[in-house]
């Protein structure tokens, strides 16, 4: 029995941060801009929240102001991709992905003075899992059964539809990319703040991009993302308990998570679905065009 | 016109001056800011800045292996004459460097195979790893400690089988339990793999690995650790016992002098072979430079007792007492001297013998005790 808790209370920790980075993803997604820069999002974030808790010395910073920092941090970063895809009509792929690099080096760059770090001033993790999985189920709400869902769902659907309706597409859709902004950011201070809690470069260590994949595993809905995230973090968490206590080799439990994804996709894929991808996703919105 | 002629001459001198100077350059395999490997490396060439005069110093981190010959193409270009390649990783990209820039002088760690213009150099932990496992197995209460590796290679199986040599001695009963991330940067990894050690008993934890995340995580659940390559009893001063320390700039500051001086050209370092220990000062027994063990950990090891020689002493004397013979110019004492043992019980080091620094460099079994998969373990 106390295994079993164990195991789960390590698959929440584990979880939370991936529950926060795809909550995010997913309501922009939802609105039909993909960012793949959640990995360099989560990585200032995790800088901004460290720099700010760690304040003059020895960990004596605001804390509540840490994860503010953080959640600006990772909303300012979204703006940029927000501006190039949405405003300049850029690829969404590519800007995605150079904002997952340009966060990781600017990050670095910048964290250079606050690498190896003790910071003592920890806030507990129960506050964030519960926080995270009080979210999801908000936003599911939200999605489903309000107003502010609707729009938001057909600006994703069909953009074209929304705007002949009055809707601010696009200030829709920069609000939607900068709440996965902030989310990534809150990922990234539960890292440093948390988790870890110090700074290094480097320390997101592709928990971004399990939270991009995450998106599409839940098939873009907040509570299934509740349970997609503790399935992956008991995955990460049993590679390592598990290892040594069977024959299987340790490289086959690491890379479960991942042939798991692929496994989702392909079968997704076979069922003549695209999952349940939102229609417009990674199409940038022109008004007149078809 | 004659003035023009001086100038450009006195220019031309400096510039030549200027490329005799002595640069070294540095290729890290991980960030500075580790708080482990790469950045005792990194204090080491700071401190090696400072105690070599003229001696101007260069370094890329962060560089995966098969980088390594590029960024070697980029630092040659950058006048480098004396490049160290700091991980096991590294090794034969170092030796095809060093084939394809035969004026340069390379240096590669940890690893096994020279040319005439590449040294190799270790400043090596297995007898603080020995006392270190004397004091974890002094300290375990459920008889387990655990241990959080990066790779089954040579080096982690020679320091795992070093601290399980020291456990035993201490507890002839304990174990030590691997669990391994197959990373040497990765907190997330780390962080989970020393949760499962603490859920399956591990009462005491110790770790390869880059990052303090052992010790947090270990401090957290009010375990004792034993921090590696660097001071972490800042991370957790109540729970730190003790570790091991690296002085990789004992090592730099010999190796650079004796290239500044001529010793060492790109000519004759085919059997150049650093191999630096507690009597060379290249490594310290502690969690902090000069503290050896945590004081809060006295006398919980001065109660502890073991048998030597059929006398009971100790574990704080025993630690001492082996740590100042170590540390003499004549160490009398080695923690592979045979009888010993591999864990499937066949015979590795013959009664009497010390194992050679080949057979350890080299070294695939691991000793009794050692509980978990290891990968490349003969049978």
């Amino acid at each position: 029995m106390d295994e079993i808790l164990n195991a789960f209370t390590r698959a929440l920790s584990f979880g939370t941060p991936l529950l926060l980075a795809s909550l995010g993803a997913i309501v922009n997604e939802r609105a039909g801009v993909v960012n793949l820069g959640v990995e360099g999002m989560m990585a200032v974030g995790a800088l901004a929240g460290f720099a700010v808790a760690y304040g003059s010395g020895a960990g004596d910073g605001n804390l509540a102001l840490a994860i503010l920092a953080a959640m600006a941090a990772g909303t300012l970063a979204s703006m940029i991709h927000a501006f190039v895809t949405i405003t300049l009509r850029a690829n969404q792929f590519v800007s995605g992905l150079a904002l997952s690099m340009l966060g990781l080096g600017v990050a670095g760059l910048l964290g250079k003075r606050f690498e190896g770090l003790p910071l003592f001033n920890q806030p507990p993790e129960l506050p964030f899992t519960l926080g995270a999985i009080g979210l999801a189920l908000g936003l599911a709400l939200l999605l489903d059964a309000t107003h502010l869902g609707l729009v938001l769902r057909s600006v994703g659907e069909n953009p074209a539809a929304a705007d002949a309706l009055g809707i601010n597409v696009l200030g829709v859709r920069y609000a939607a990319v900068g709440f996965g902004g902030a989310m990534a950011g809150l990922a990234g201070a539960f890292l440093s703040l948390v988790y870890r809690p110090s700074w290094t470069d480097g320390m997101t260590a592709g928990l971004g991009w399990i939270a991009v994949a995450l998106v599409i595993f839940v098939g873009w809905s907040p509570f299934r993302a509740i349970f997609g995230s503790i399935f992956f973090g008991l995955l990460y968490y049993l590679q390592f308990r598990l290892q040594g206590q069977s024959g299987v080799p340790t490289e086959v439990f690491a890379s479960l998570p991942y042939l798991l994804v692929i496994l989702v996709l392909a079968l997704s894929g076979l069922r003549g679905q695209q999952g349940n991808a939102p229609e417009s996703l990674g199409k940038p919105y022109q008004r007149g065009e078809r | 016109m004659r003035w023009l002629v001086v100038v450009l001459a006195l220019v031309w001198g400096l510039a030549l001056a200027q490329e005799k100077k002595l640069k070294a350059c540095f290729i890290y395999i991980g960030p500075v800011g580790d708080i482990g490997w790469t950045f005792a490396h990194n204090e080491a060439r700071l401190a090696t800045e400072k105690a070599i005069p003229g001696l101007e110093t260069k370094y890329v981190e962060s560089v995966k292996p098969s980088d390594t010959g590029a960024v070697v193409d980029r630092l040659v270009s950058e006048g480098c004459n004396v490049i160290f390649t700091t991980s096991f990783d590294f090794m034969d990209a170092t030796l095809e460097a060093a084939k394809k820039y035969p004026d340069v002088i390379f240096a590669h760690a940890s690893g096994f195979k020279r040319a005439p213009n590449m040294a190799t150099y270790m400043a090596d932990f297995y007898q603080v790893y020995y006392l270190n496992g004397l004091m974890a197995g002094a300290l375990t209460k459920t008889g387990k400690v655990g241990y959080v590796g990066a790779f089954p290679i040579p080096e982690l199986k020679r320091h795992i089988s070093a601290f399980a040599l020291g456990v035993r001695a201490a507890n002839p009963k304990a174990t030590v339990n691997v669990k391994w991330i197959n990373a040497w940067f990765d907190p997330t990894k780390a962080r989970e793999a020393a949760e499962a050690l603490i859920a399956e008993g591990n009462d005491i934890l110790a770790f390869t690995e880059d990052t303090a995340t052992v010790v947090q995580t270990a401090a957290k659940k009010k375990i004792p650790s034993f921090s590696h390559y660097n001071s972490m009893y800042k991370f957790a001063p109540d729970y730190v016992v003790s570790g091991q320390i690296v002085h990789w700039e004992k090592i730099y500051i010999d190796f650079l002098k004796k290239v500044q001086n001529g010793t060492y050209t790109n000519k004759n370092l085919q059997n150049v072979d650093y191999w630096w220990l507690l009597r060379e000062g290249a490594v310290e027994l502690g969690a902090q430079v000069g503290m050896p063990i945590n004081p809060k950990y006295e006398s919980a090891l001065k109660q502890a007792t073991m048998t030597v020689n059929g006398k009971k002493v100790s574990v704080y004397d025993r630690v001492m007492e082996l740590l100042k013979d170590m540390s003499s110019p004549n160490p009398k004492f080695d923690p592979f001297t045979g009888p010993i043992k591999d864990r499937n019980g066949v015979l590795r080091i013959p009664a009497g013998k010390k194992a050679s620094v080949a057979e350890l460099t080299s070294m695939q079994w691991v000793a009794p005790g050692v509980v978990g998969q290891v990968a490349d373990e003969p049978k």
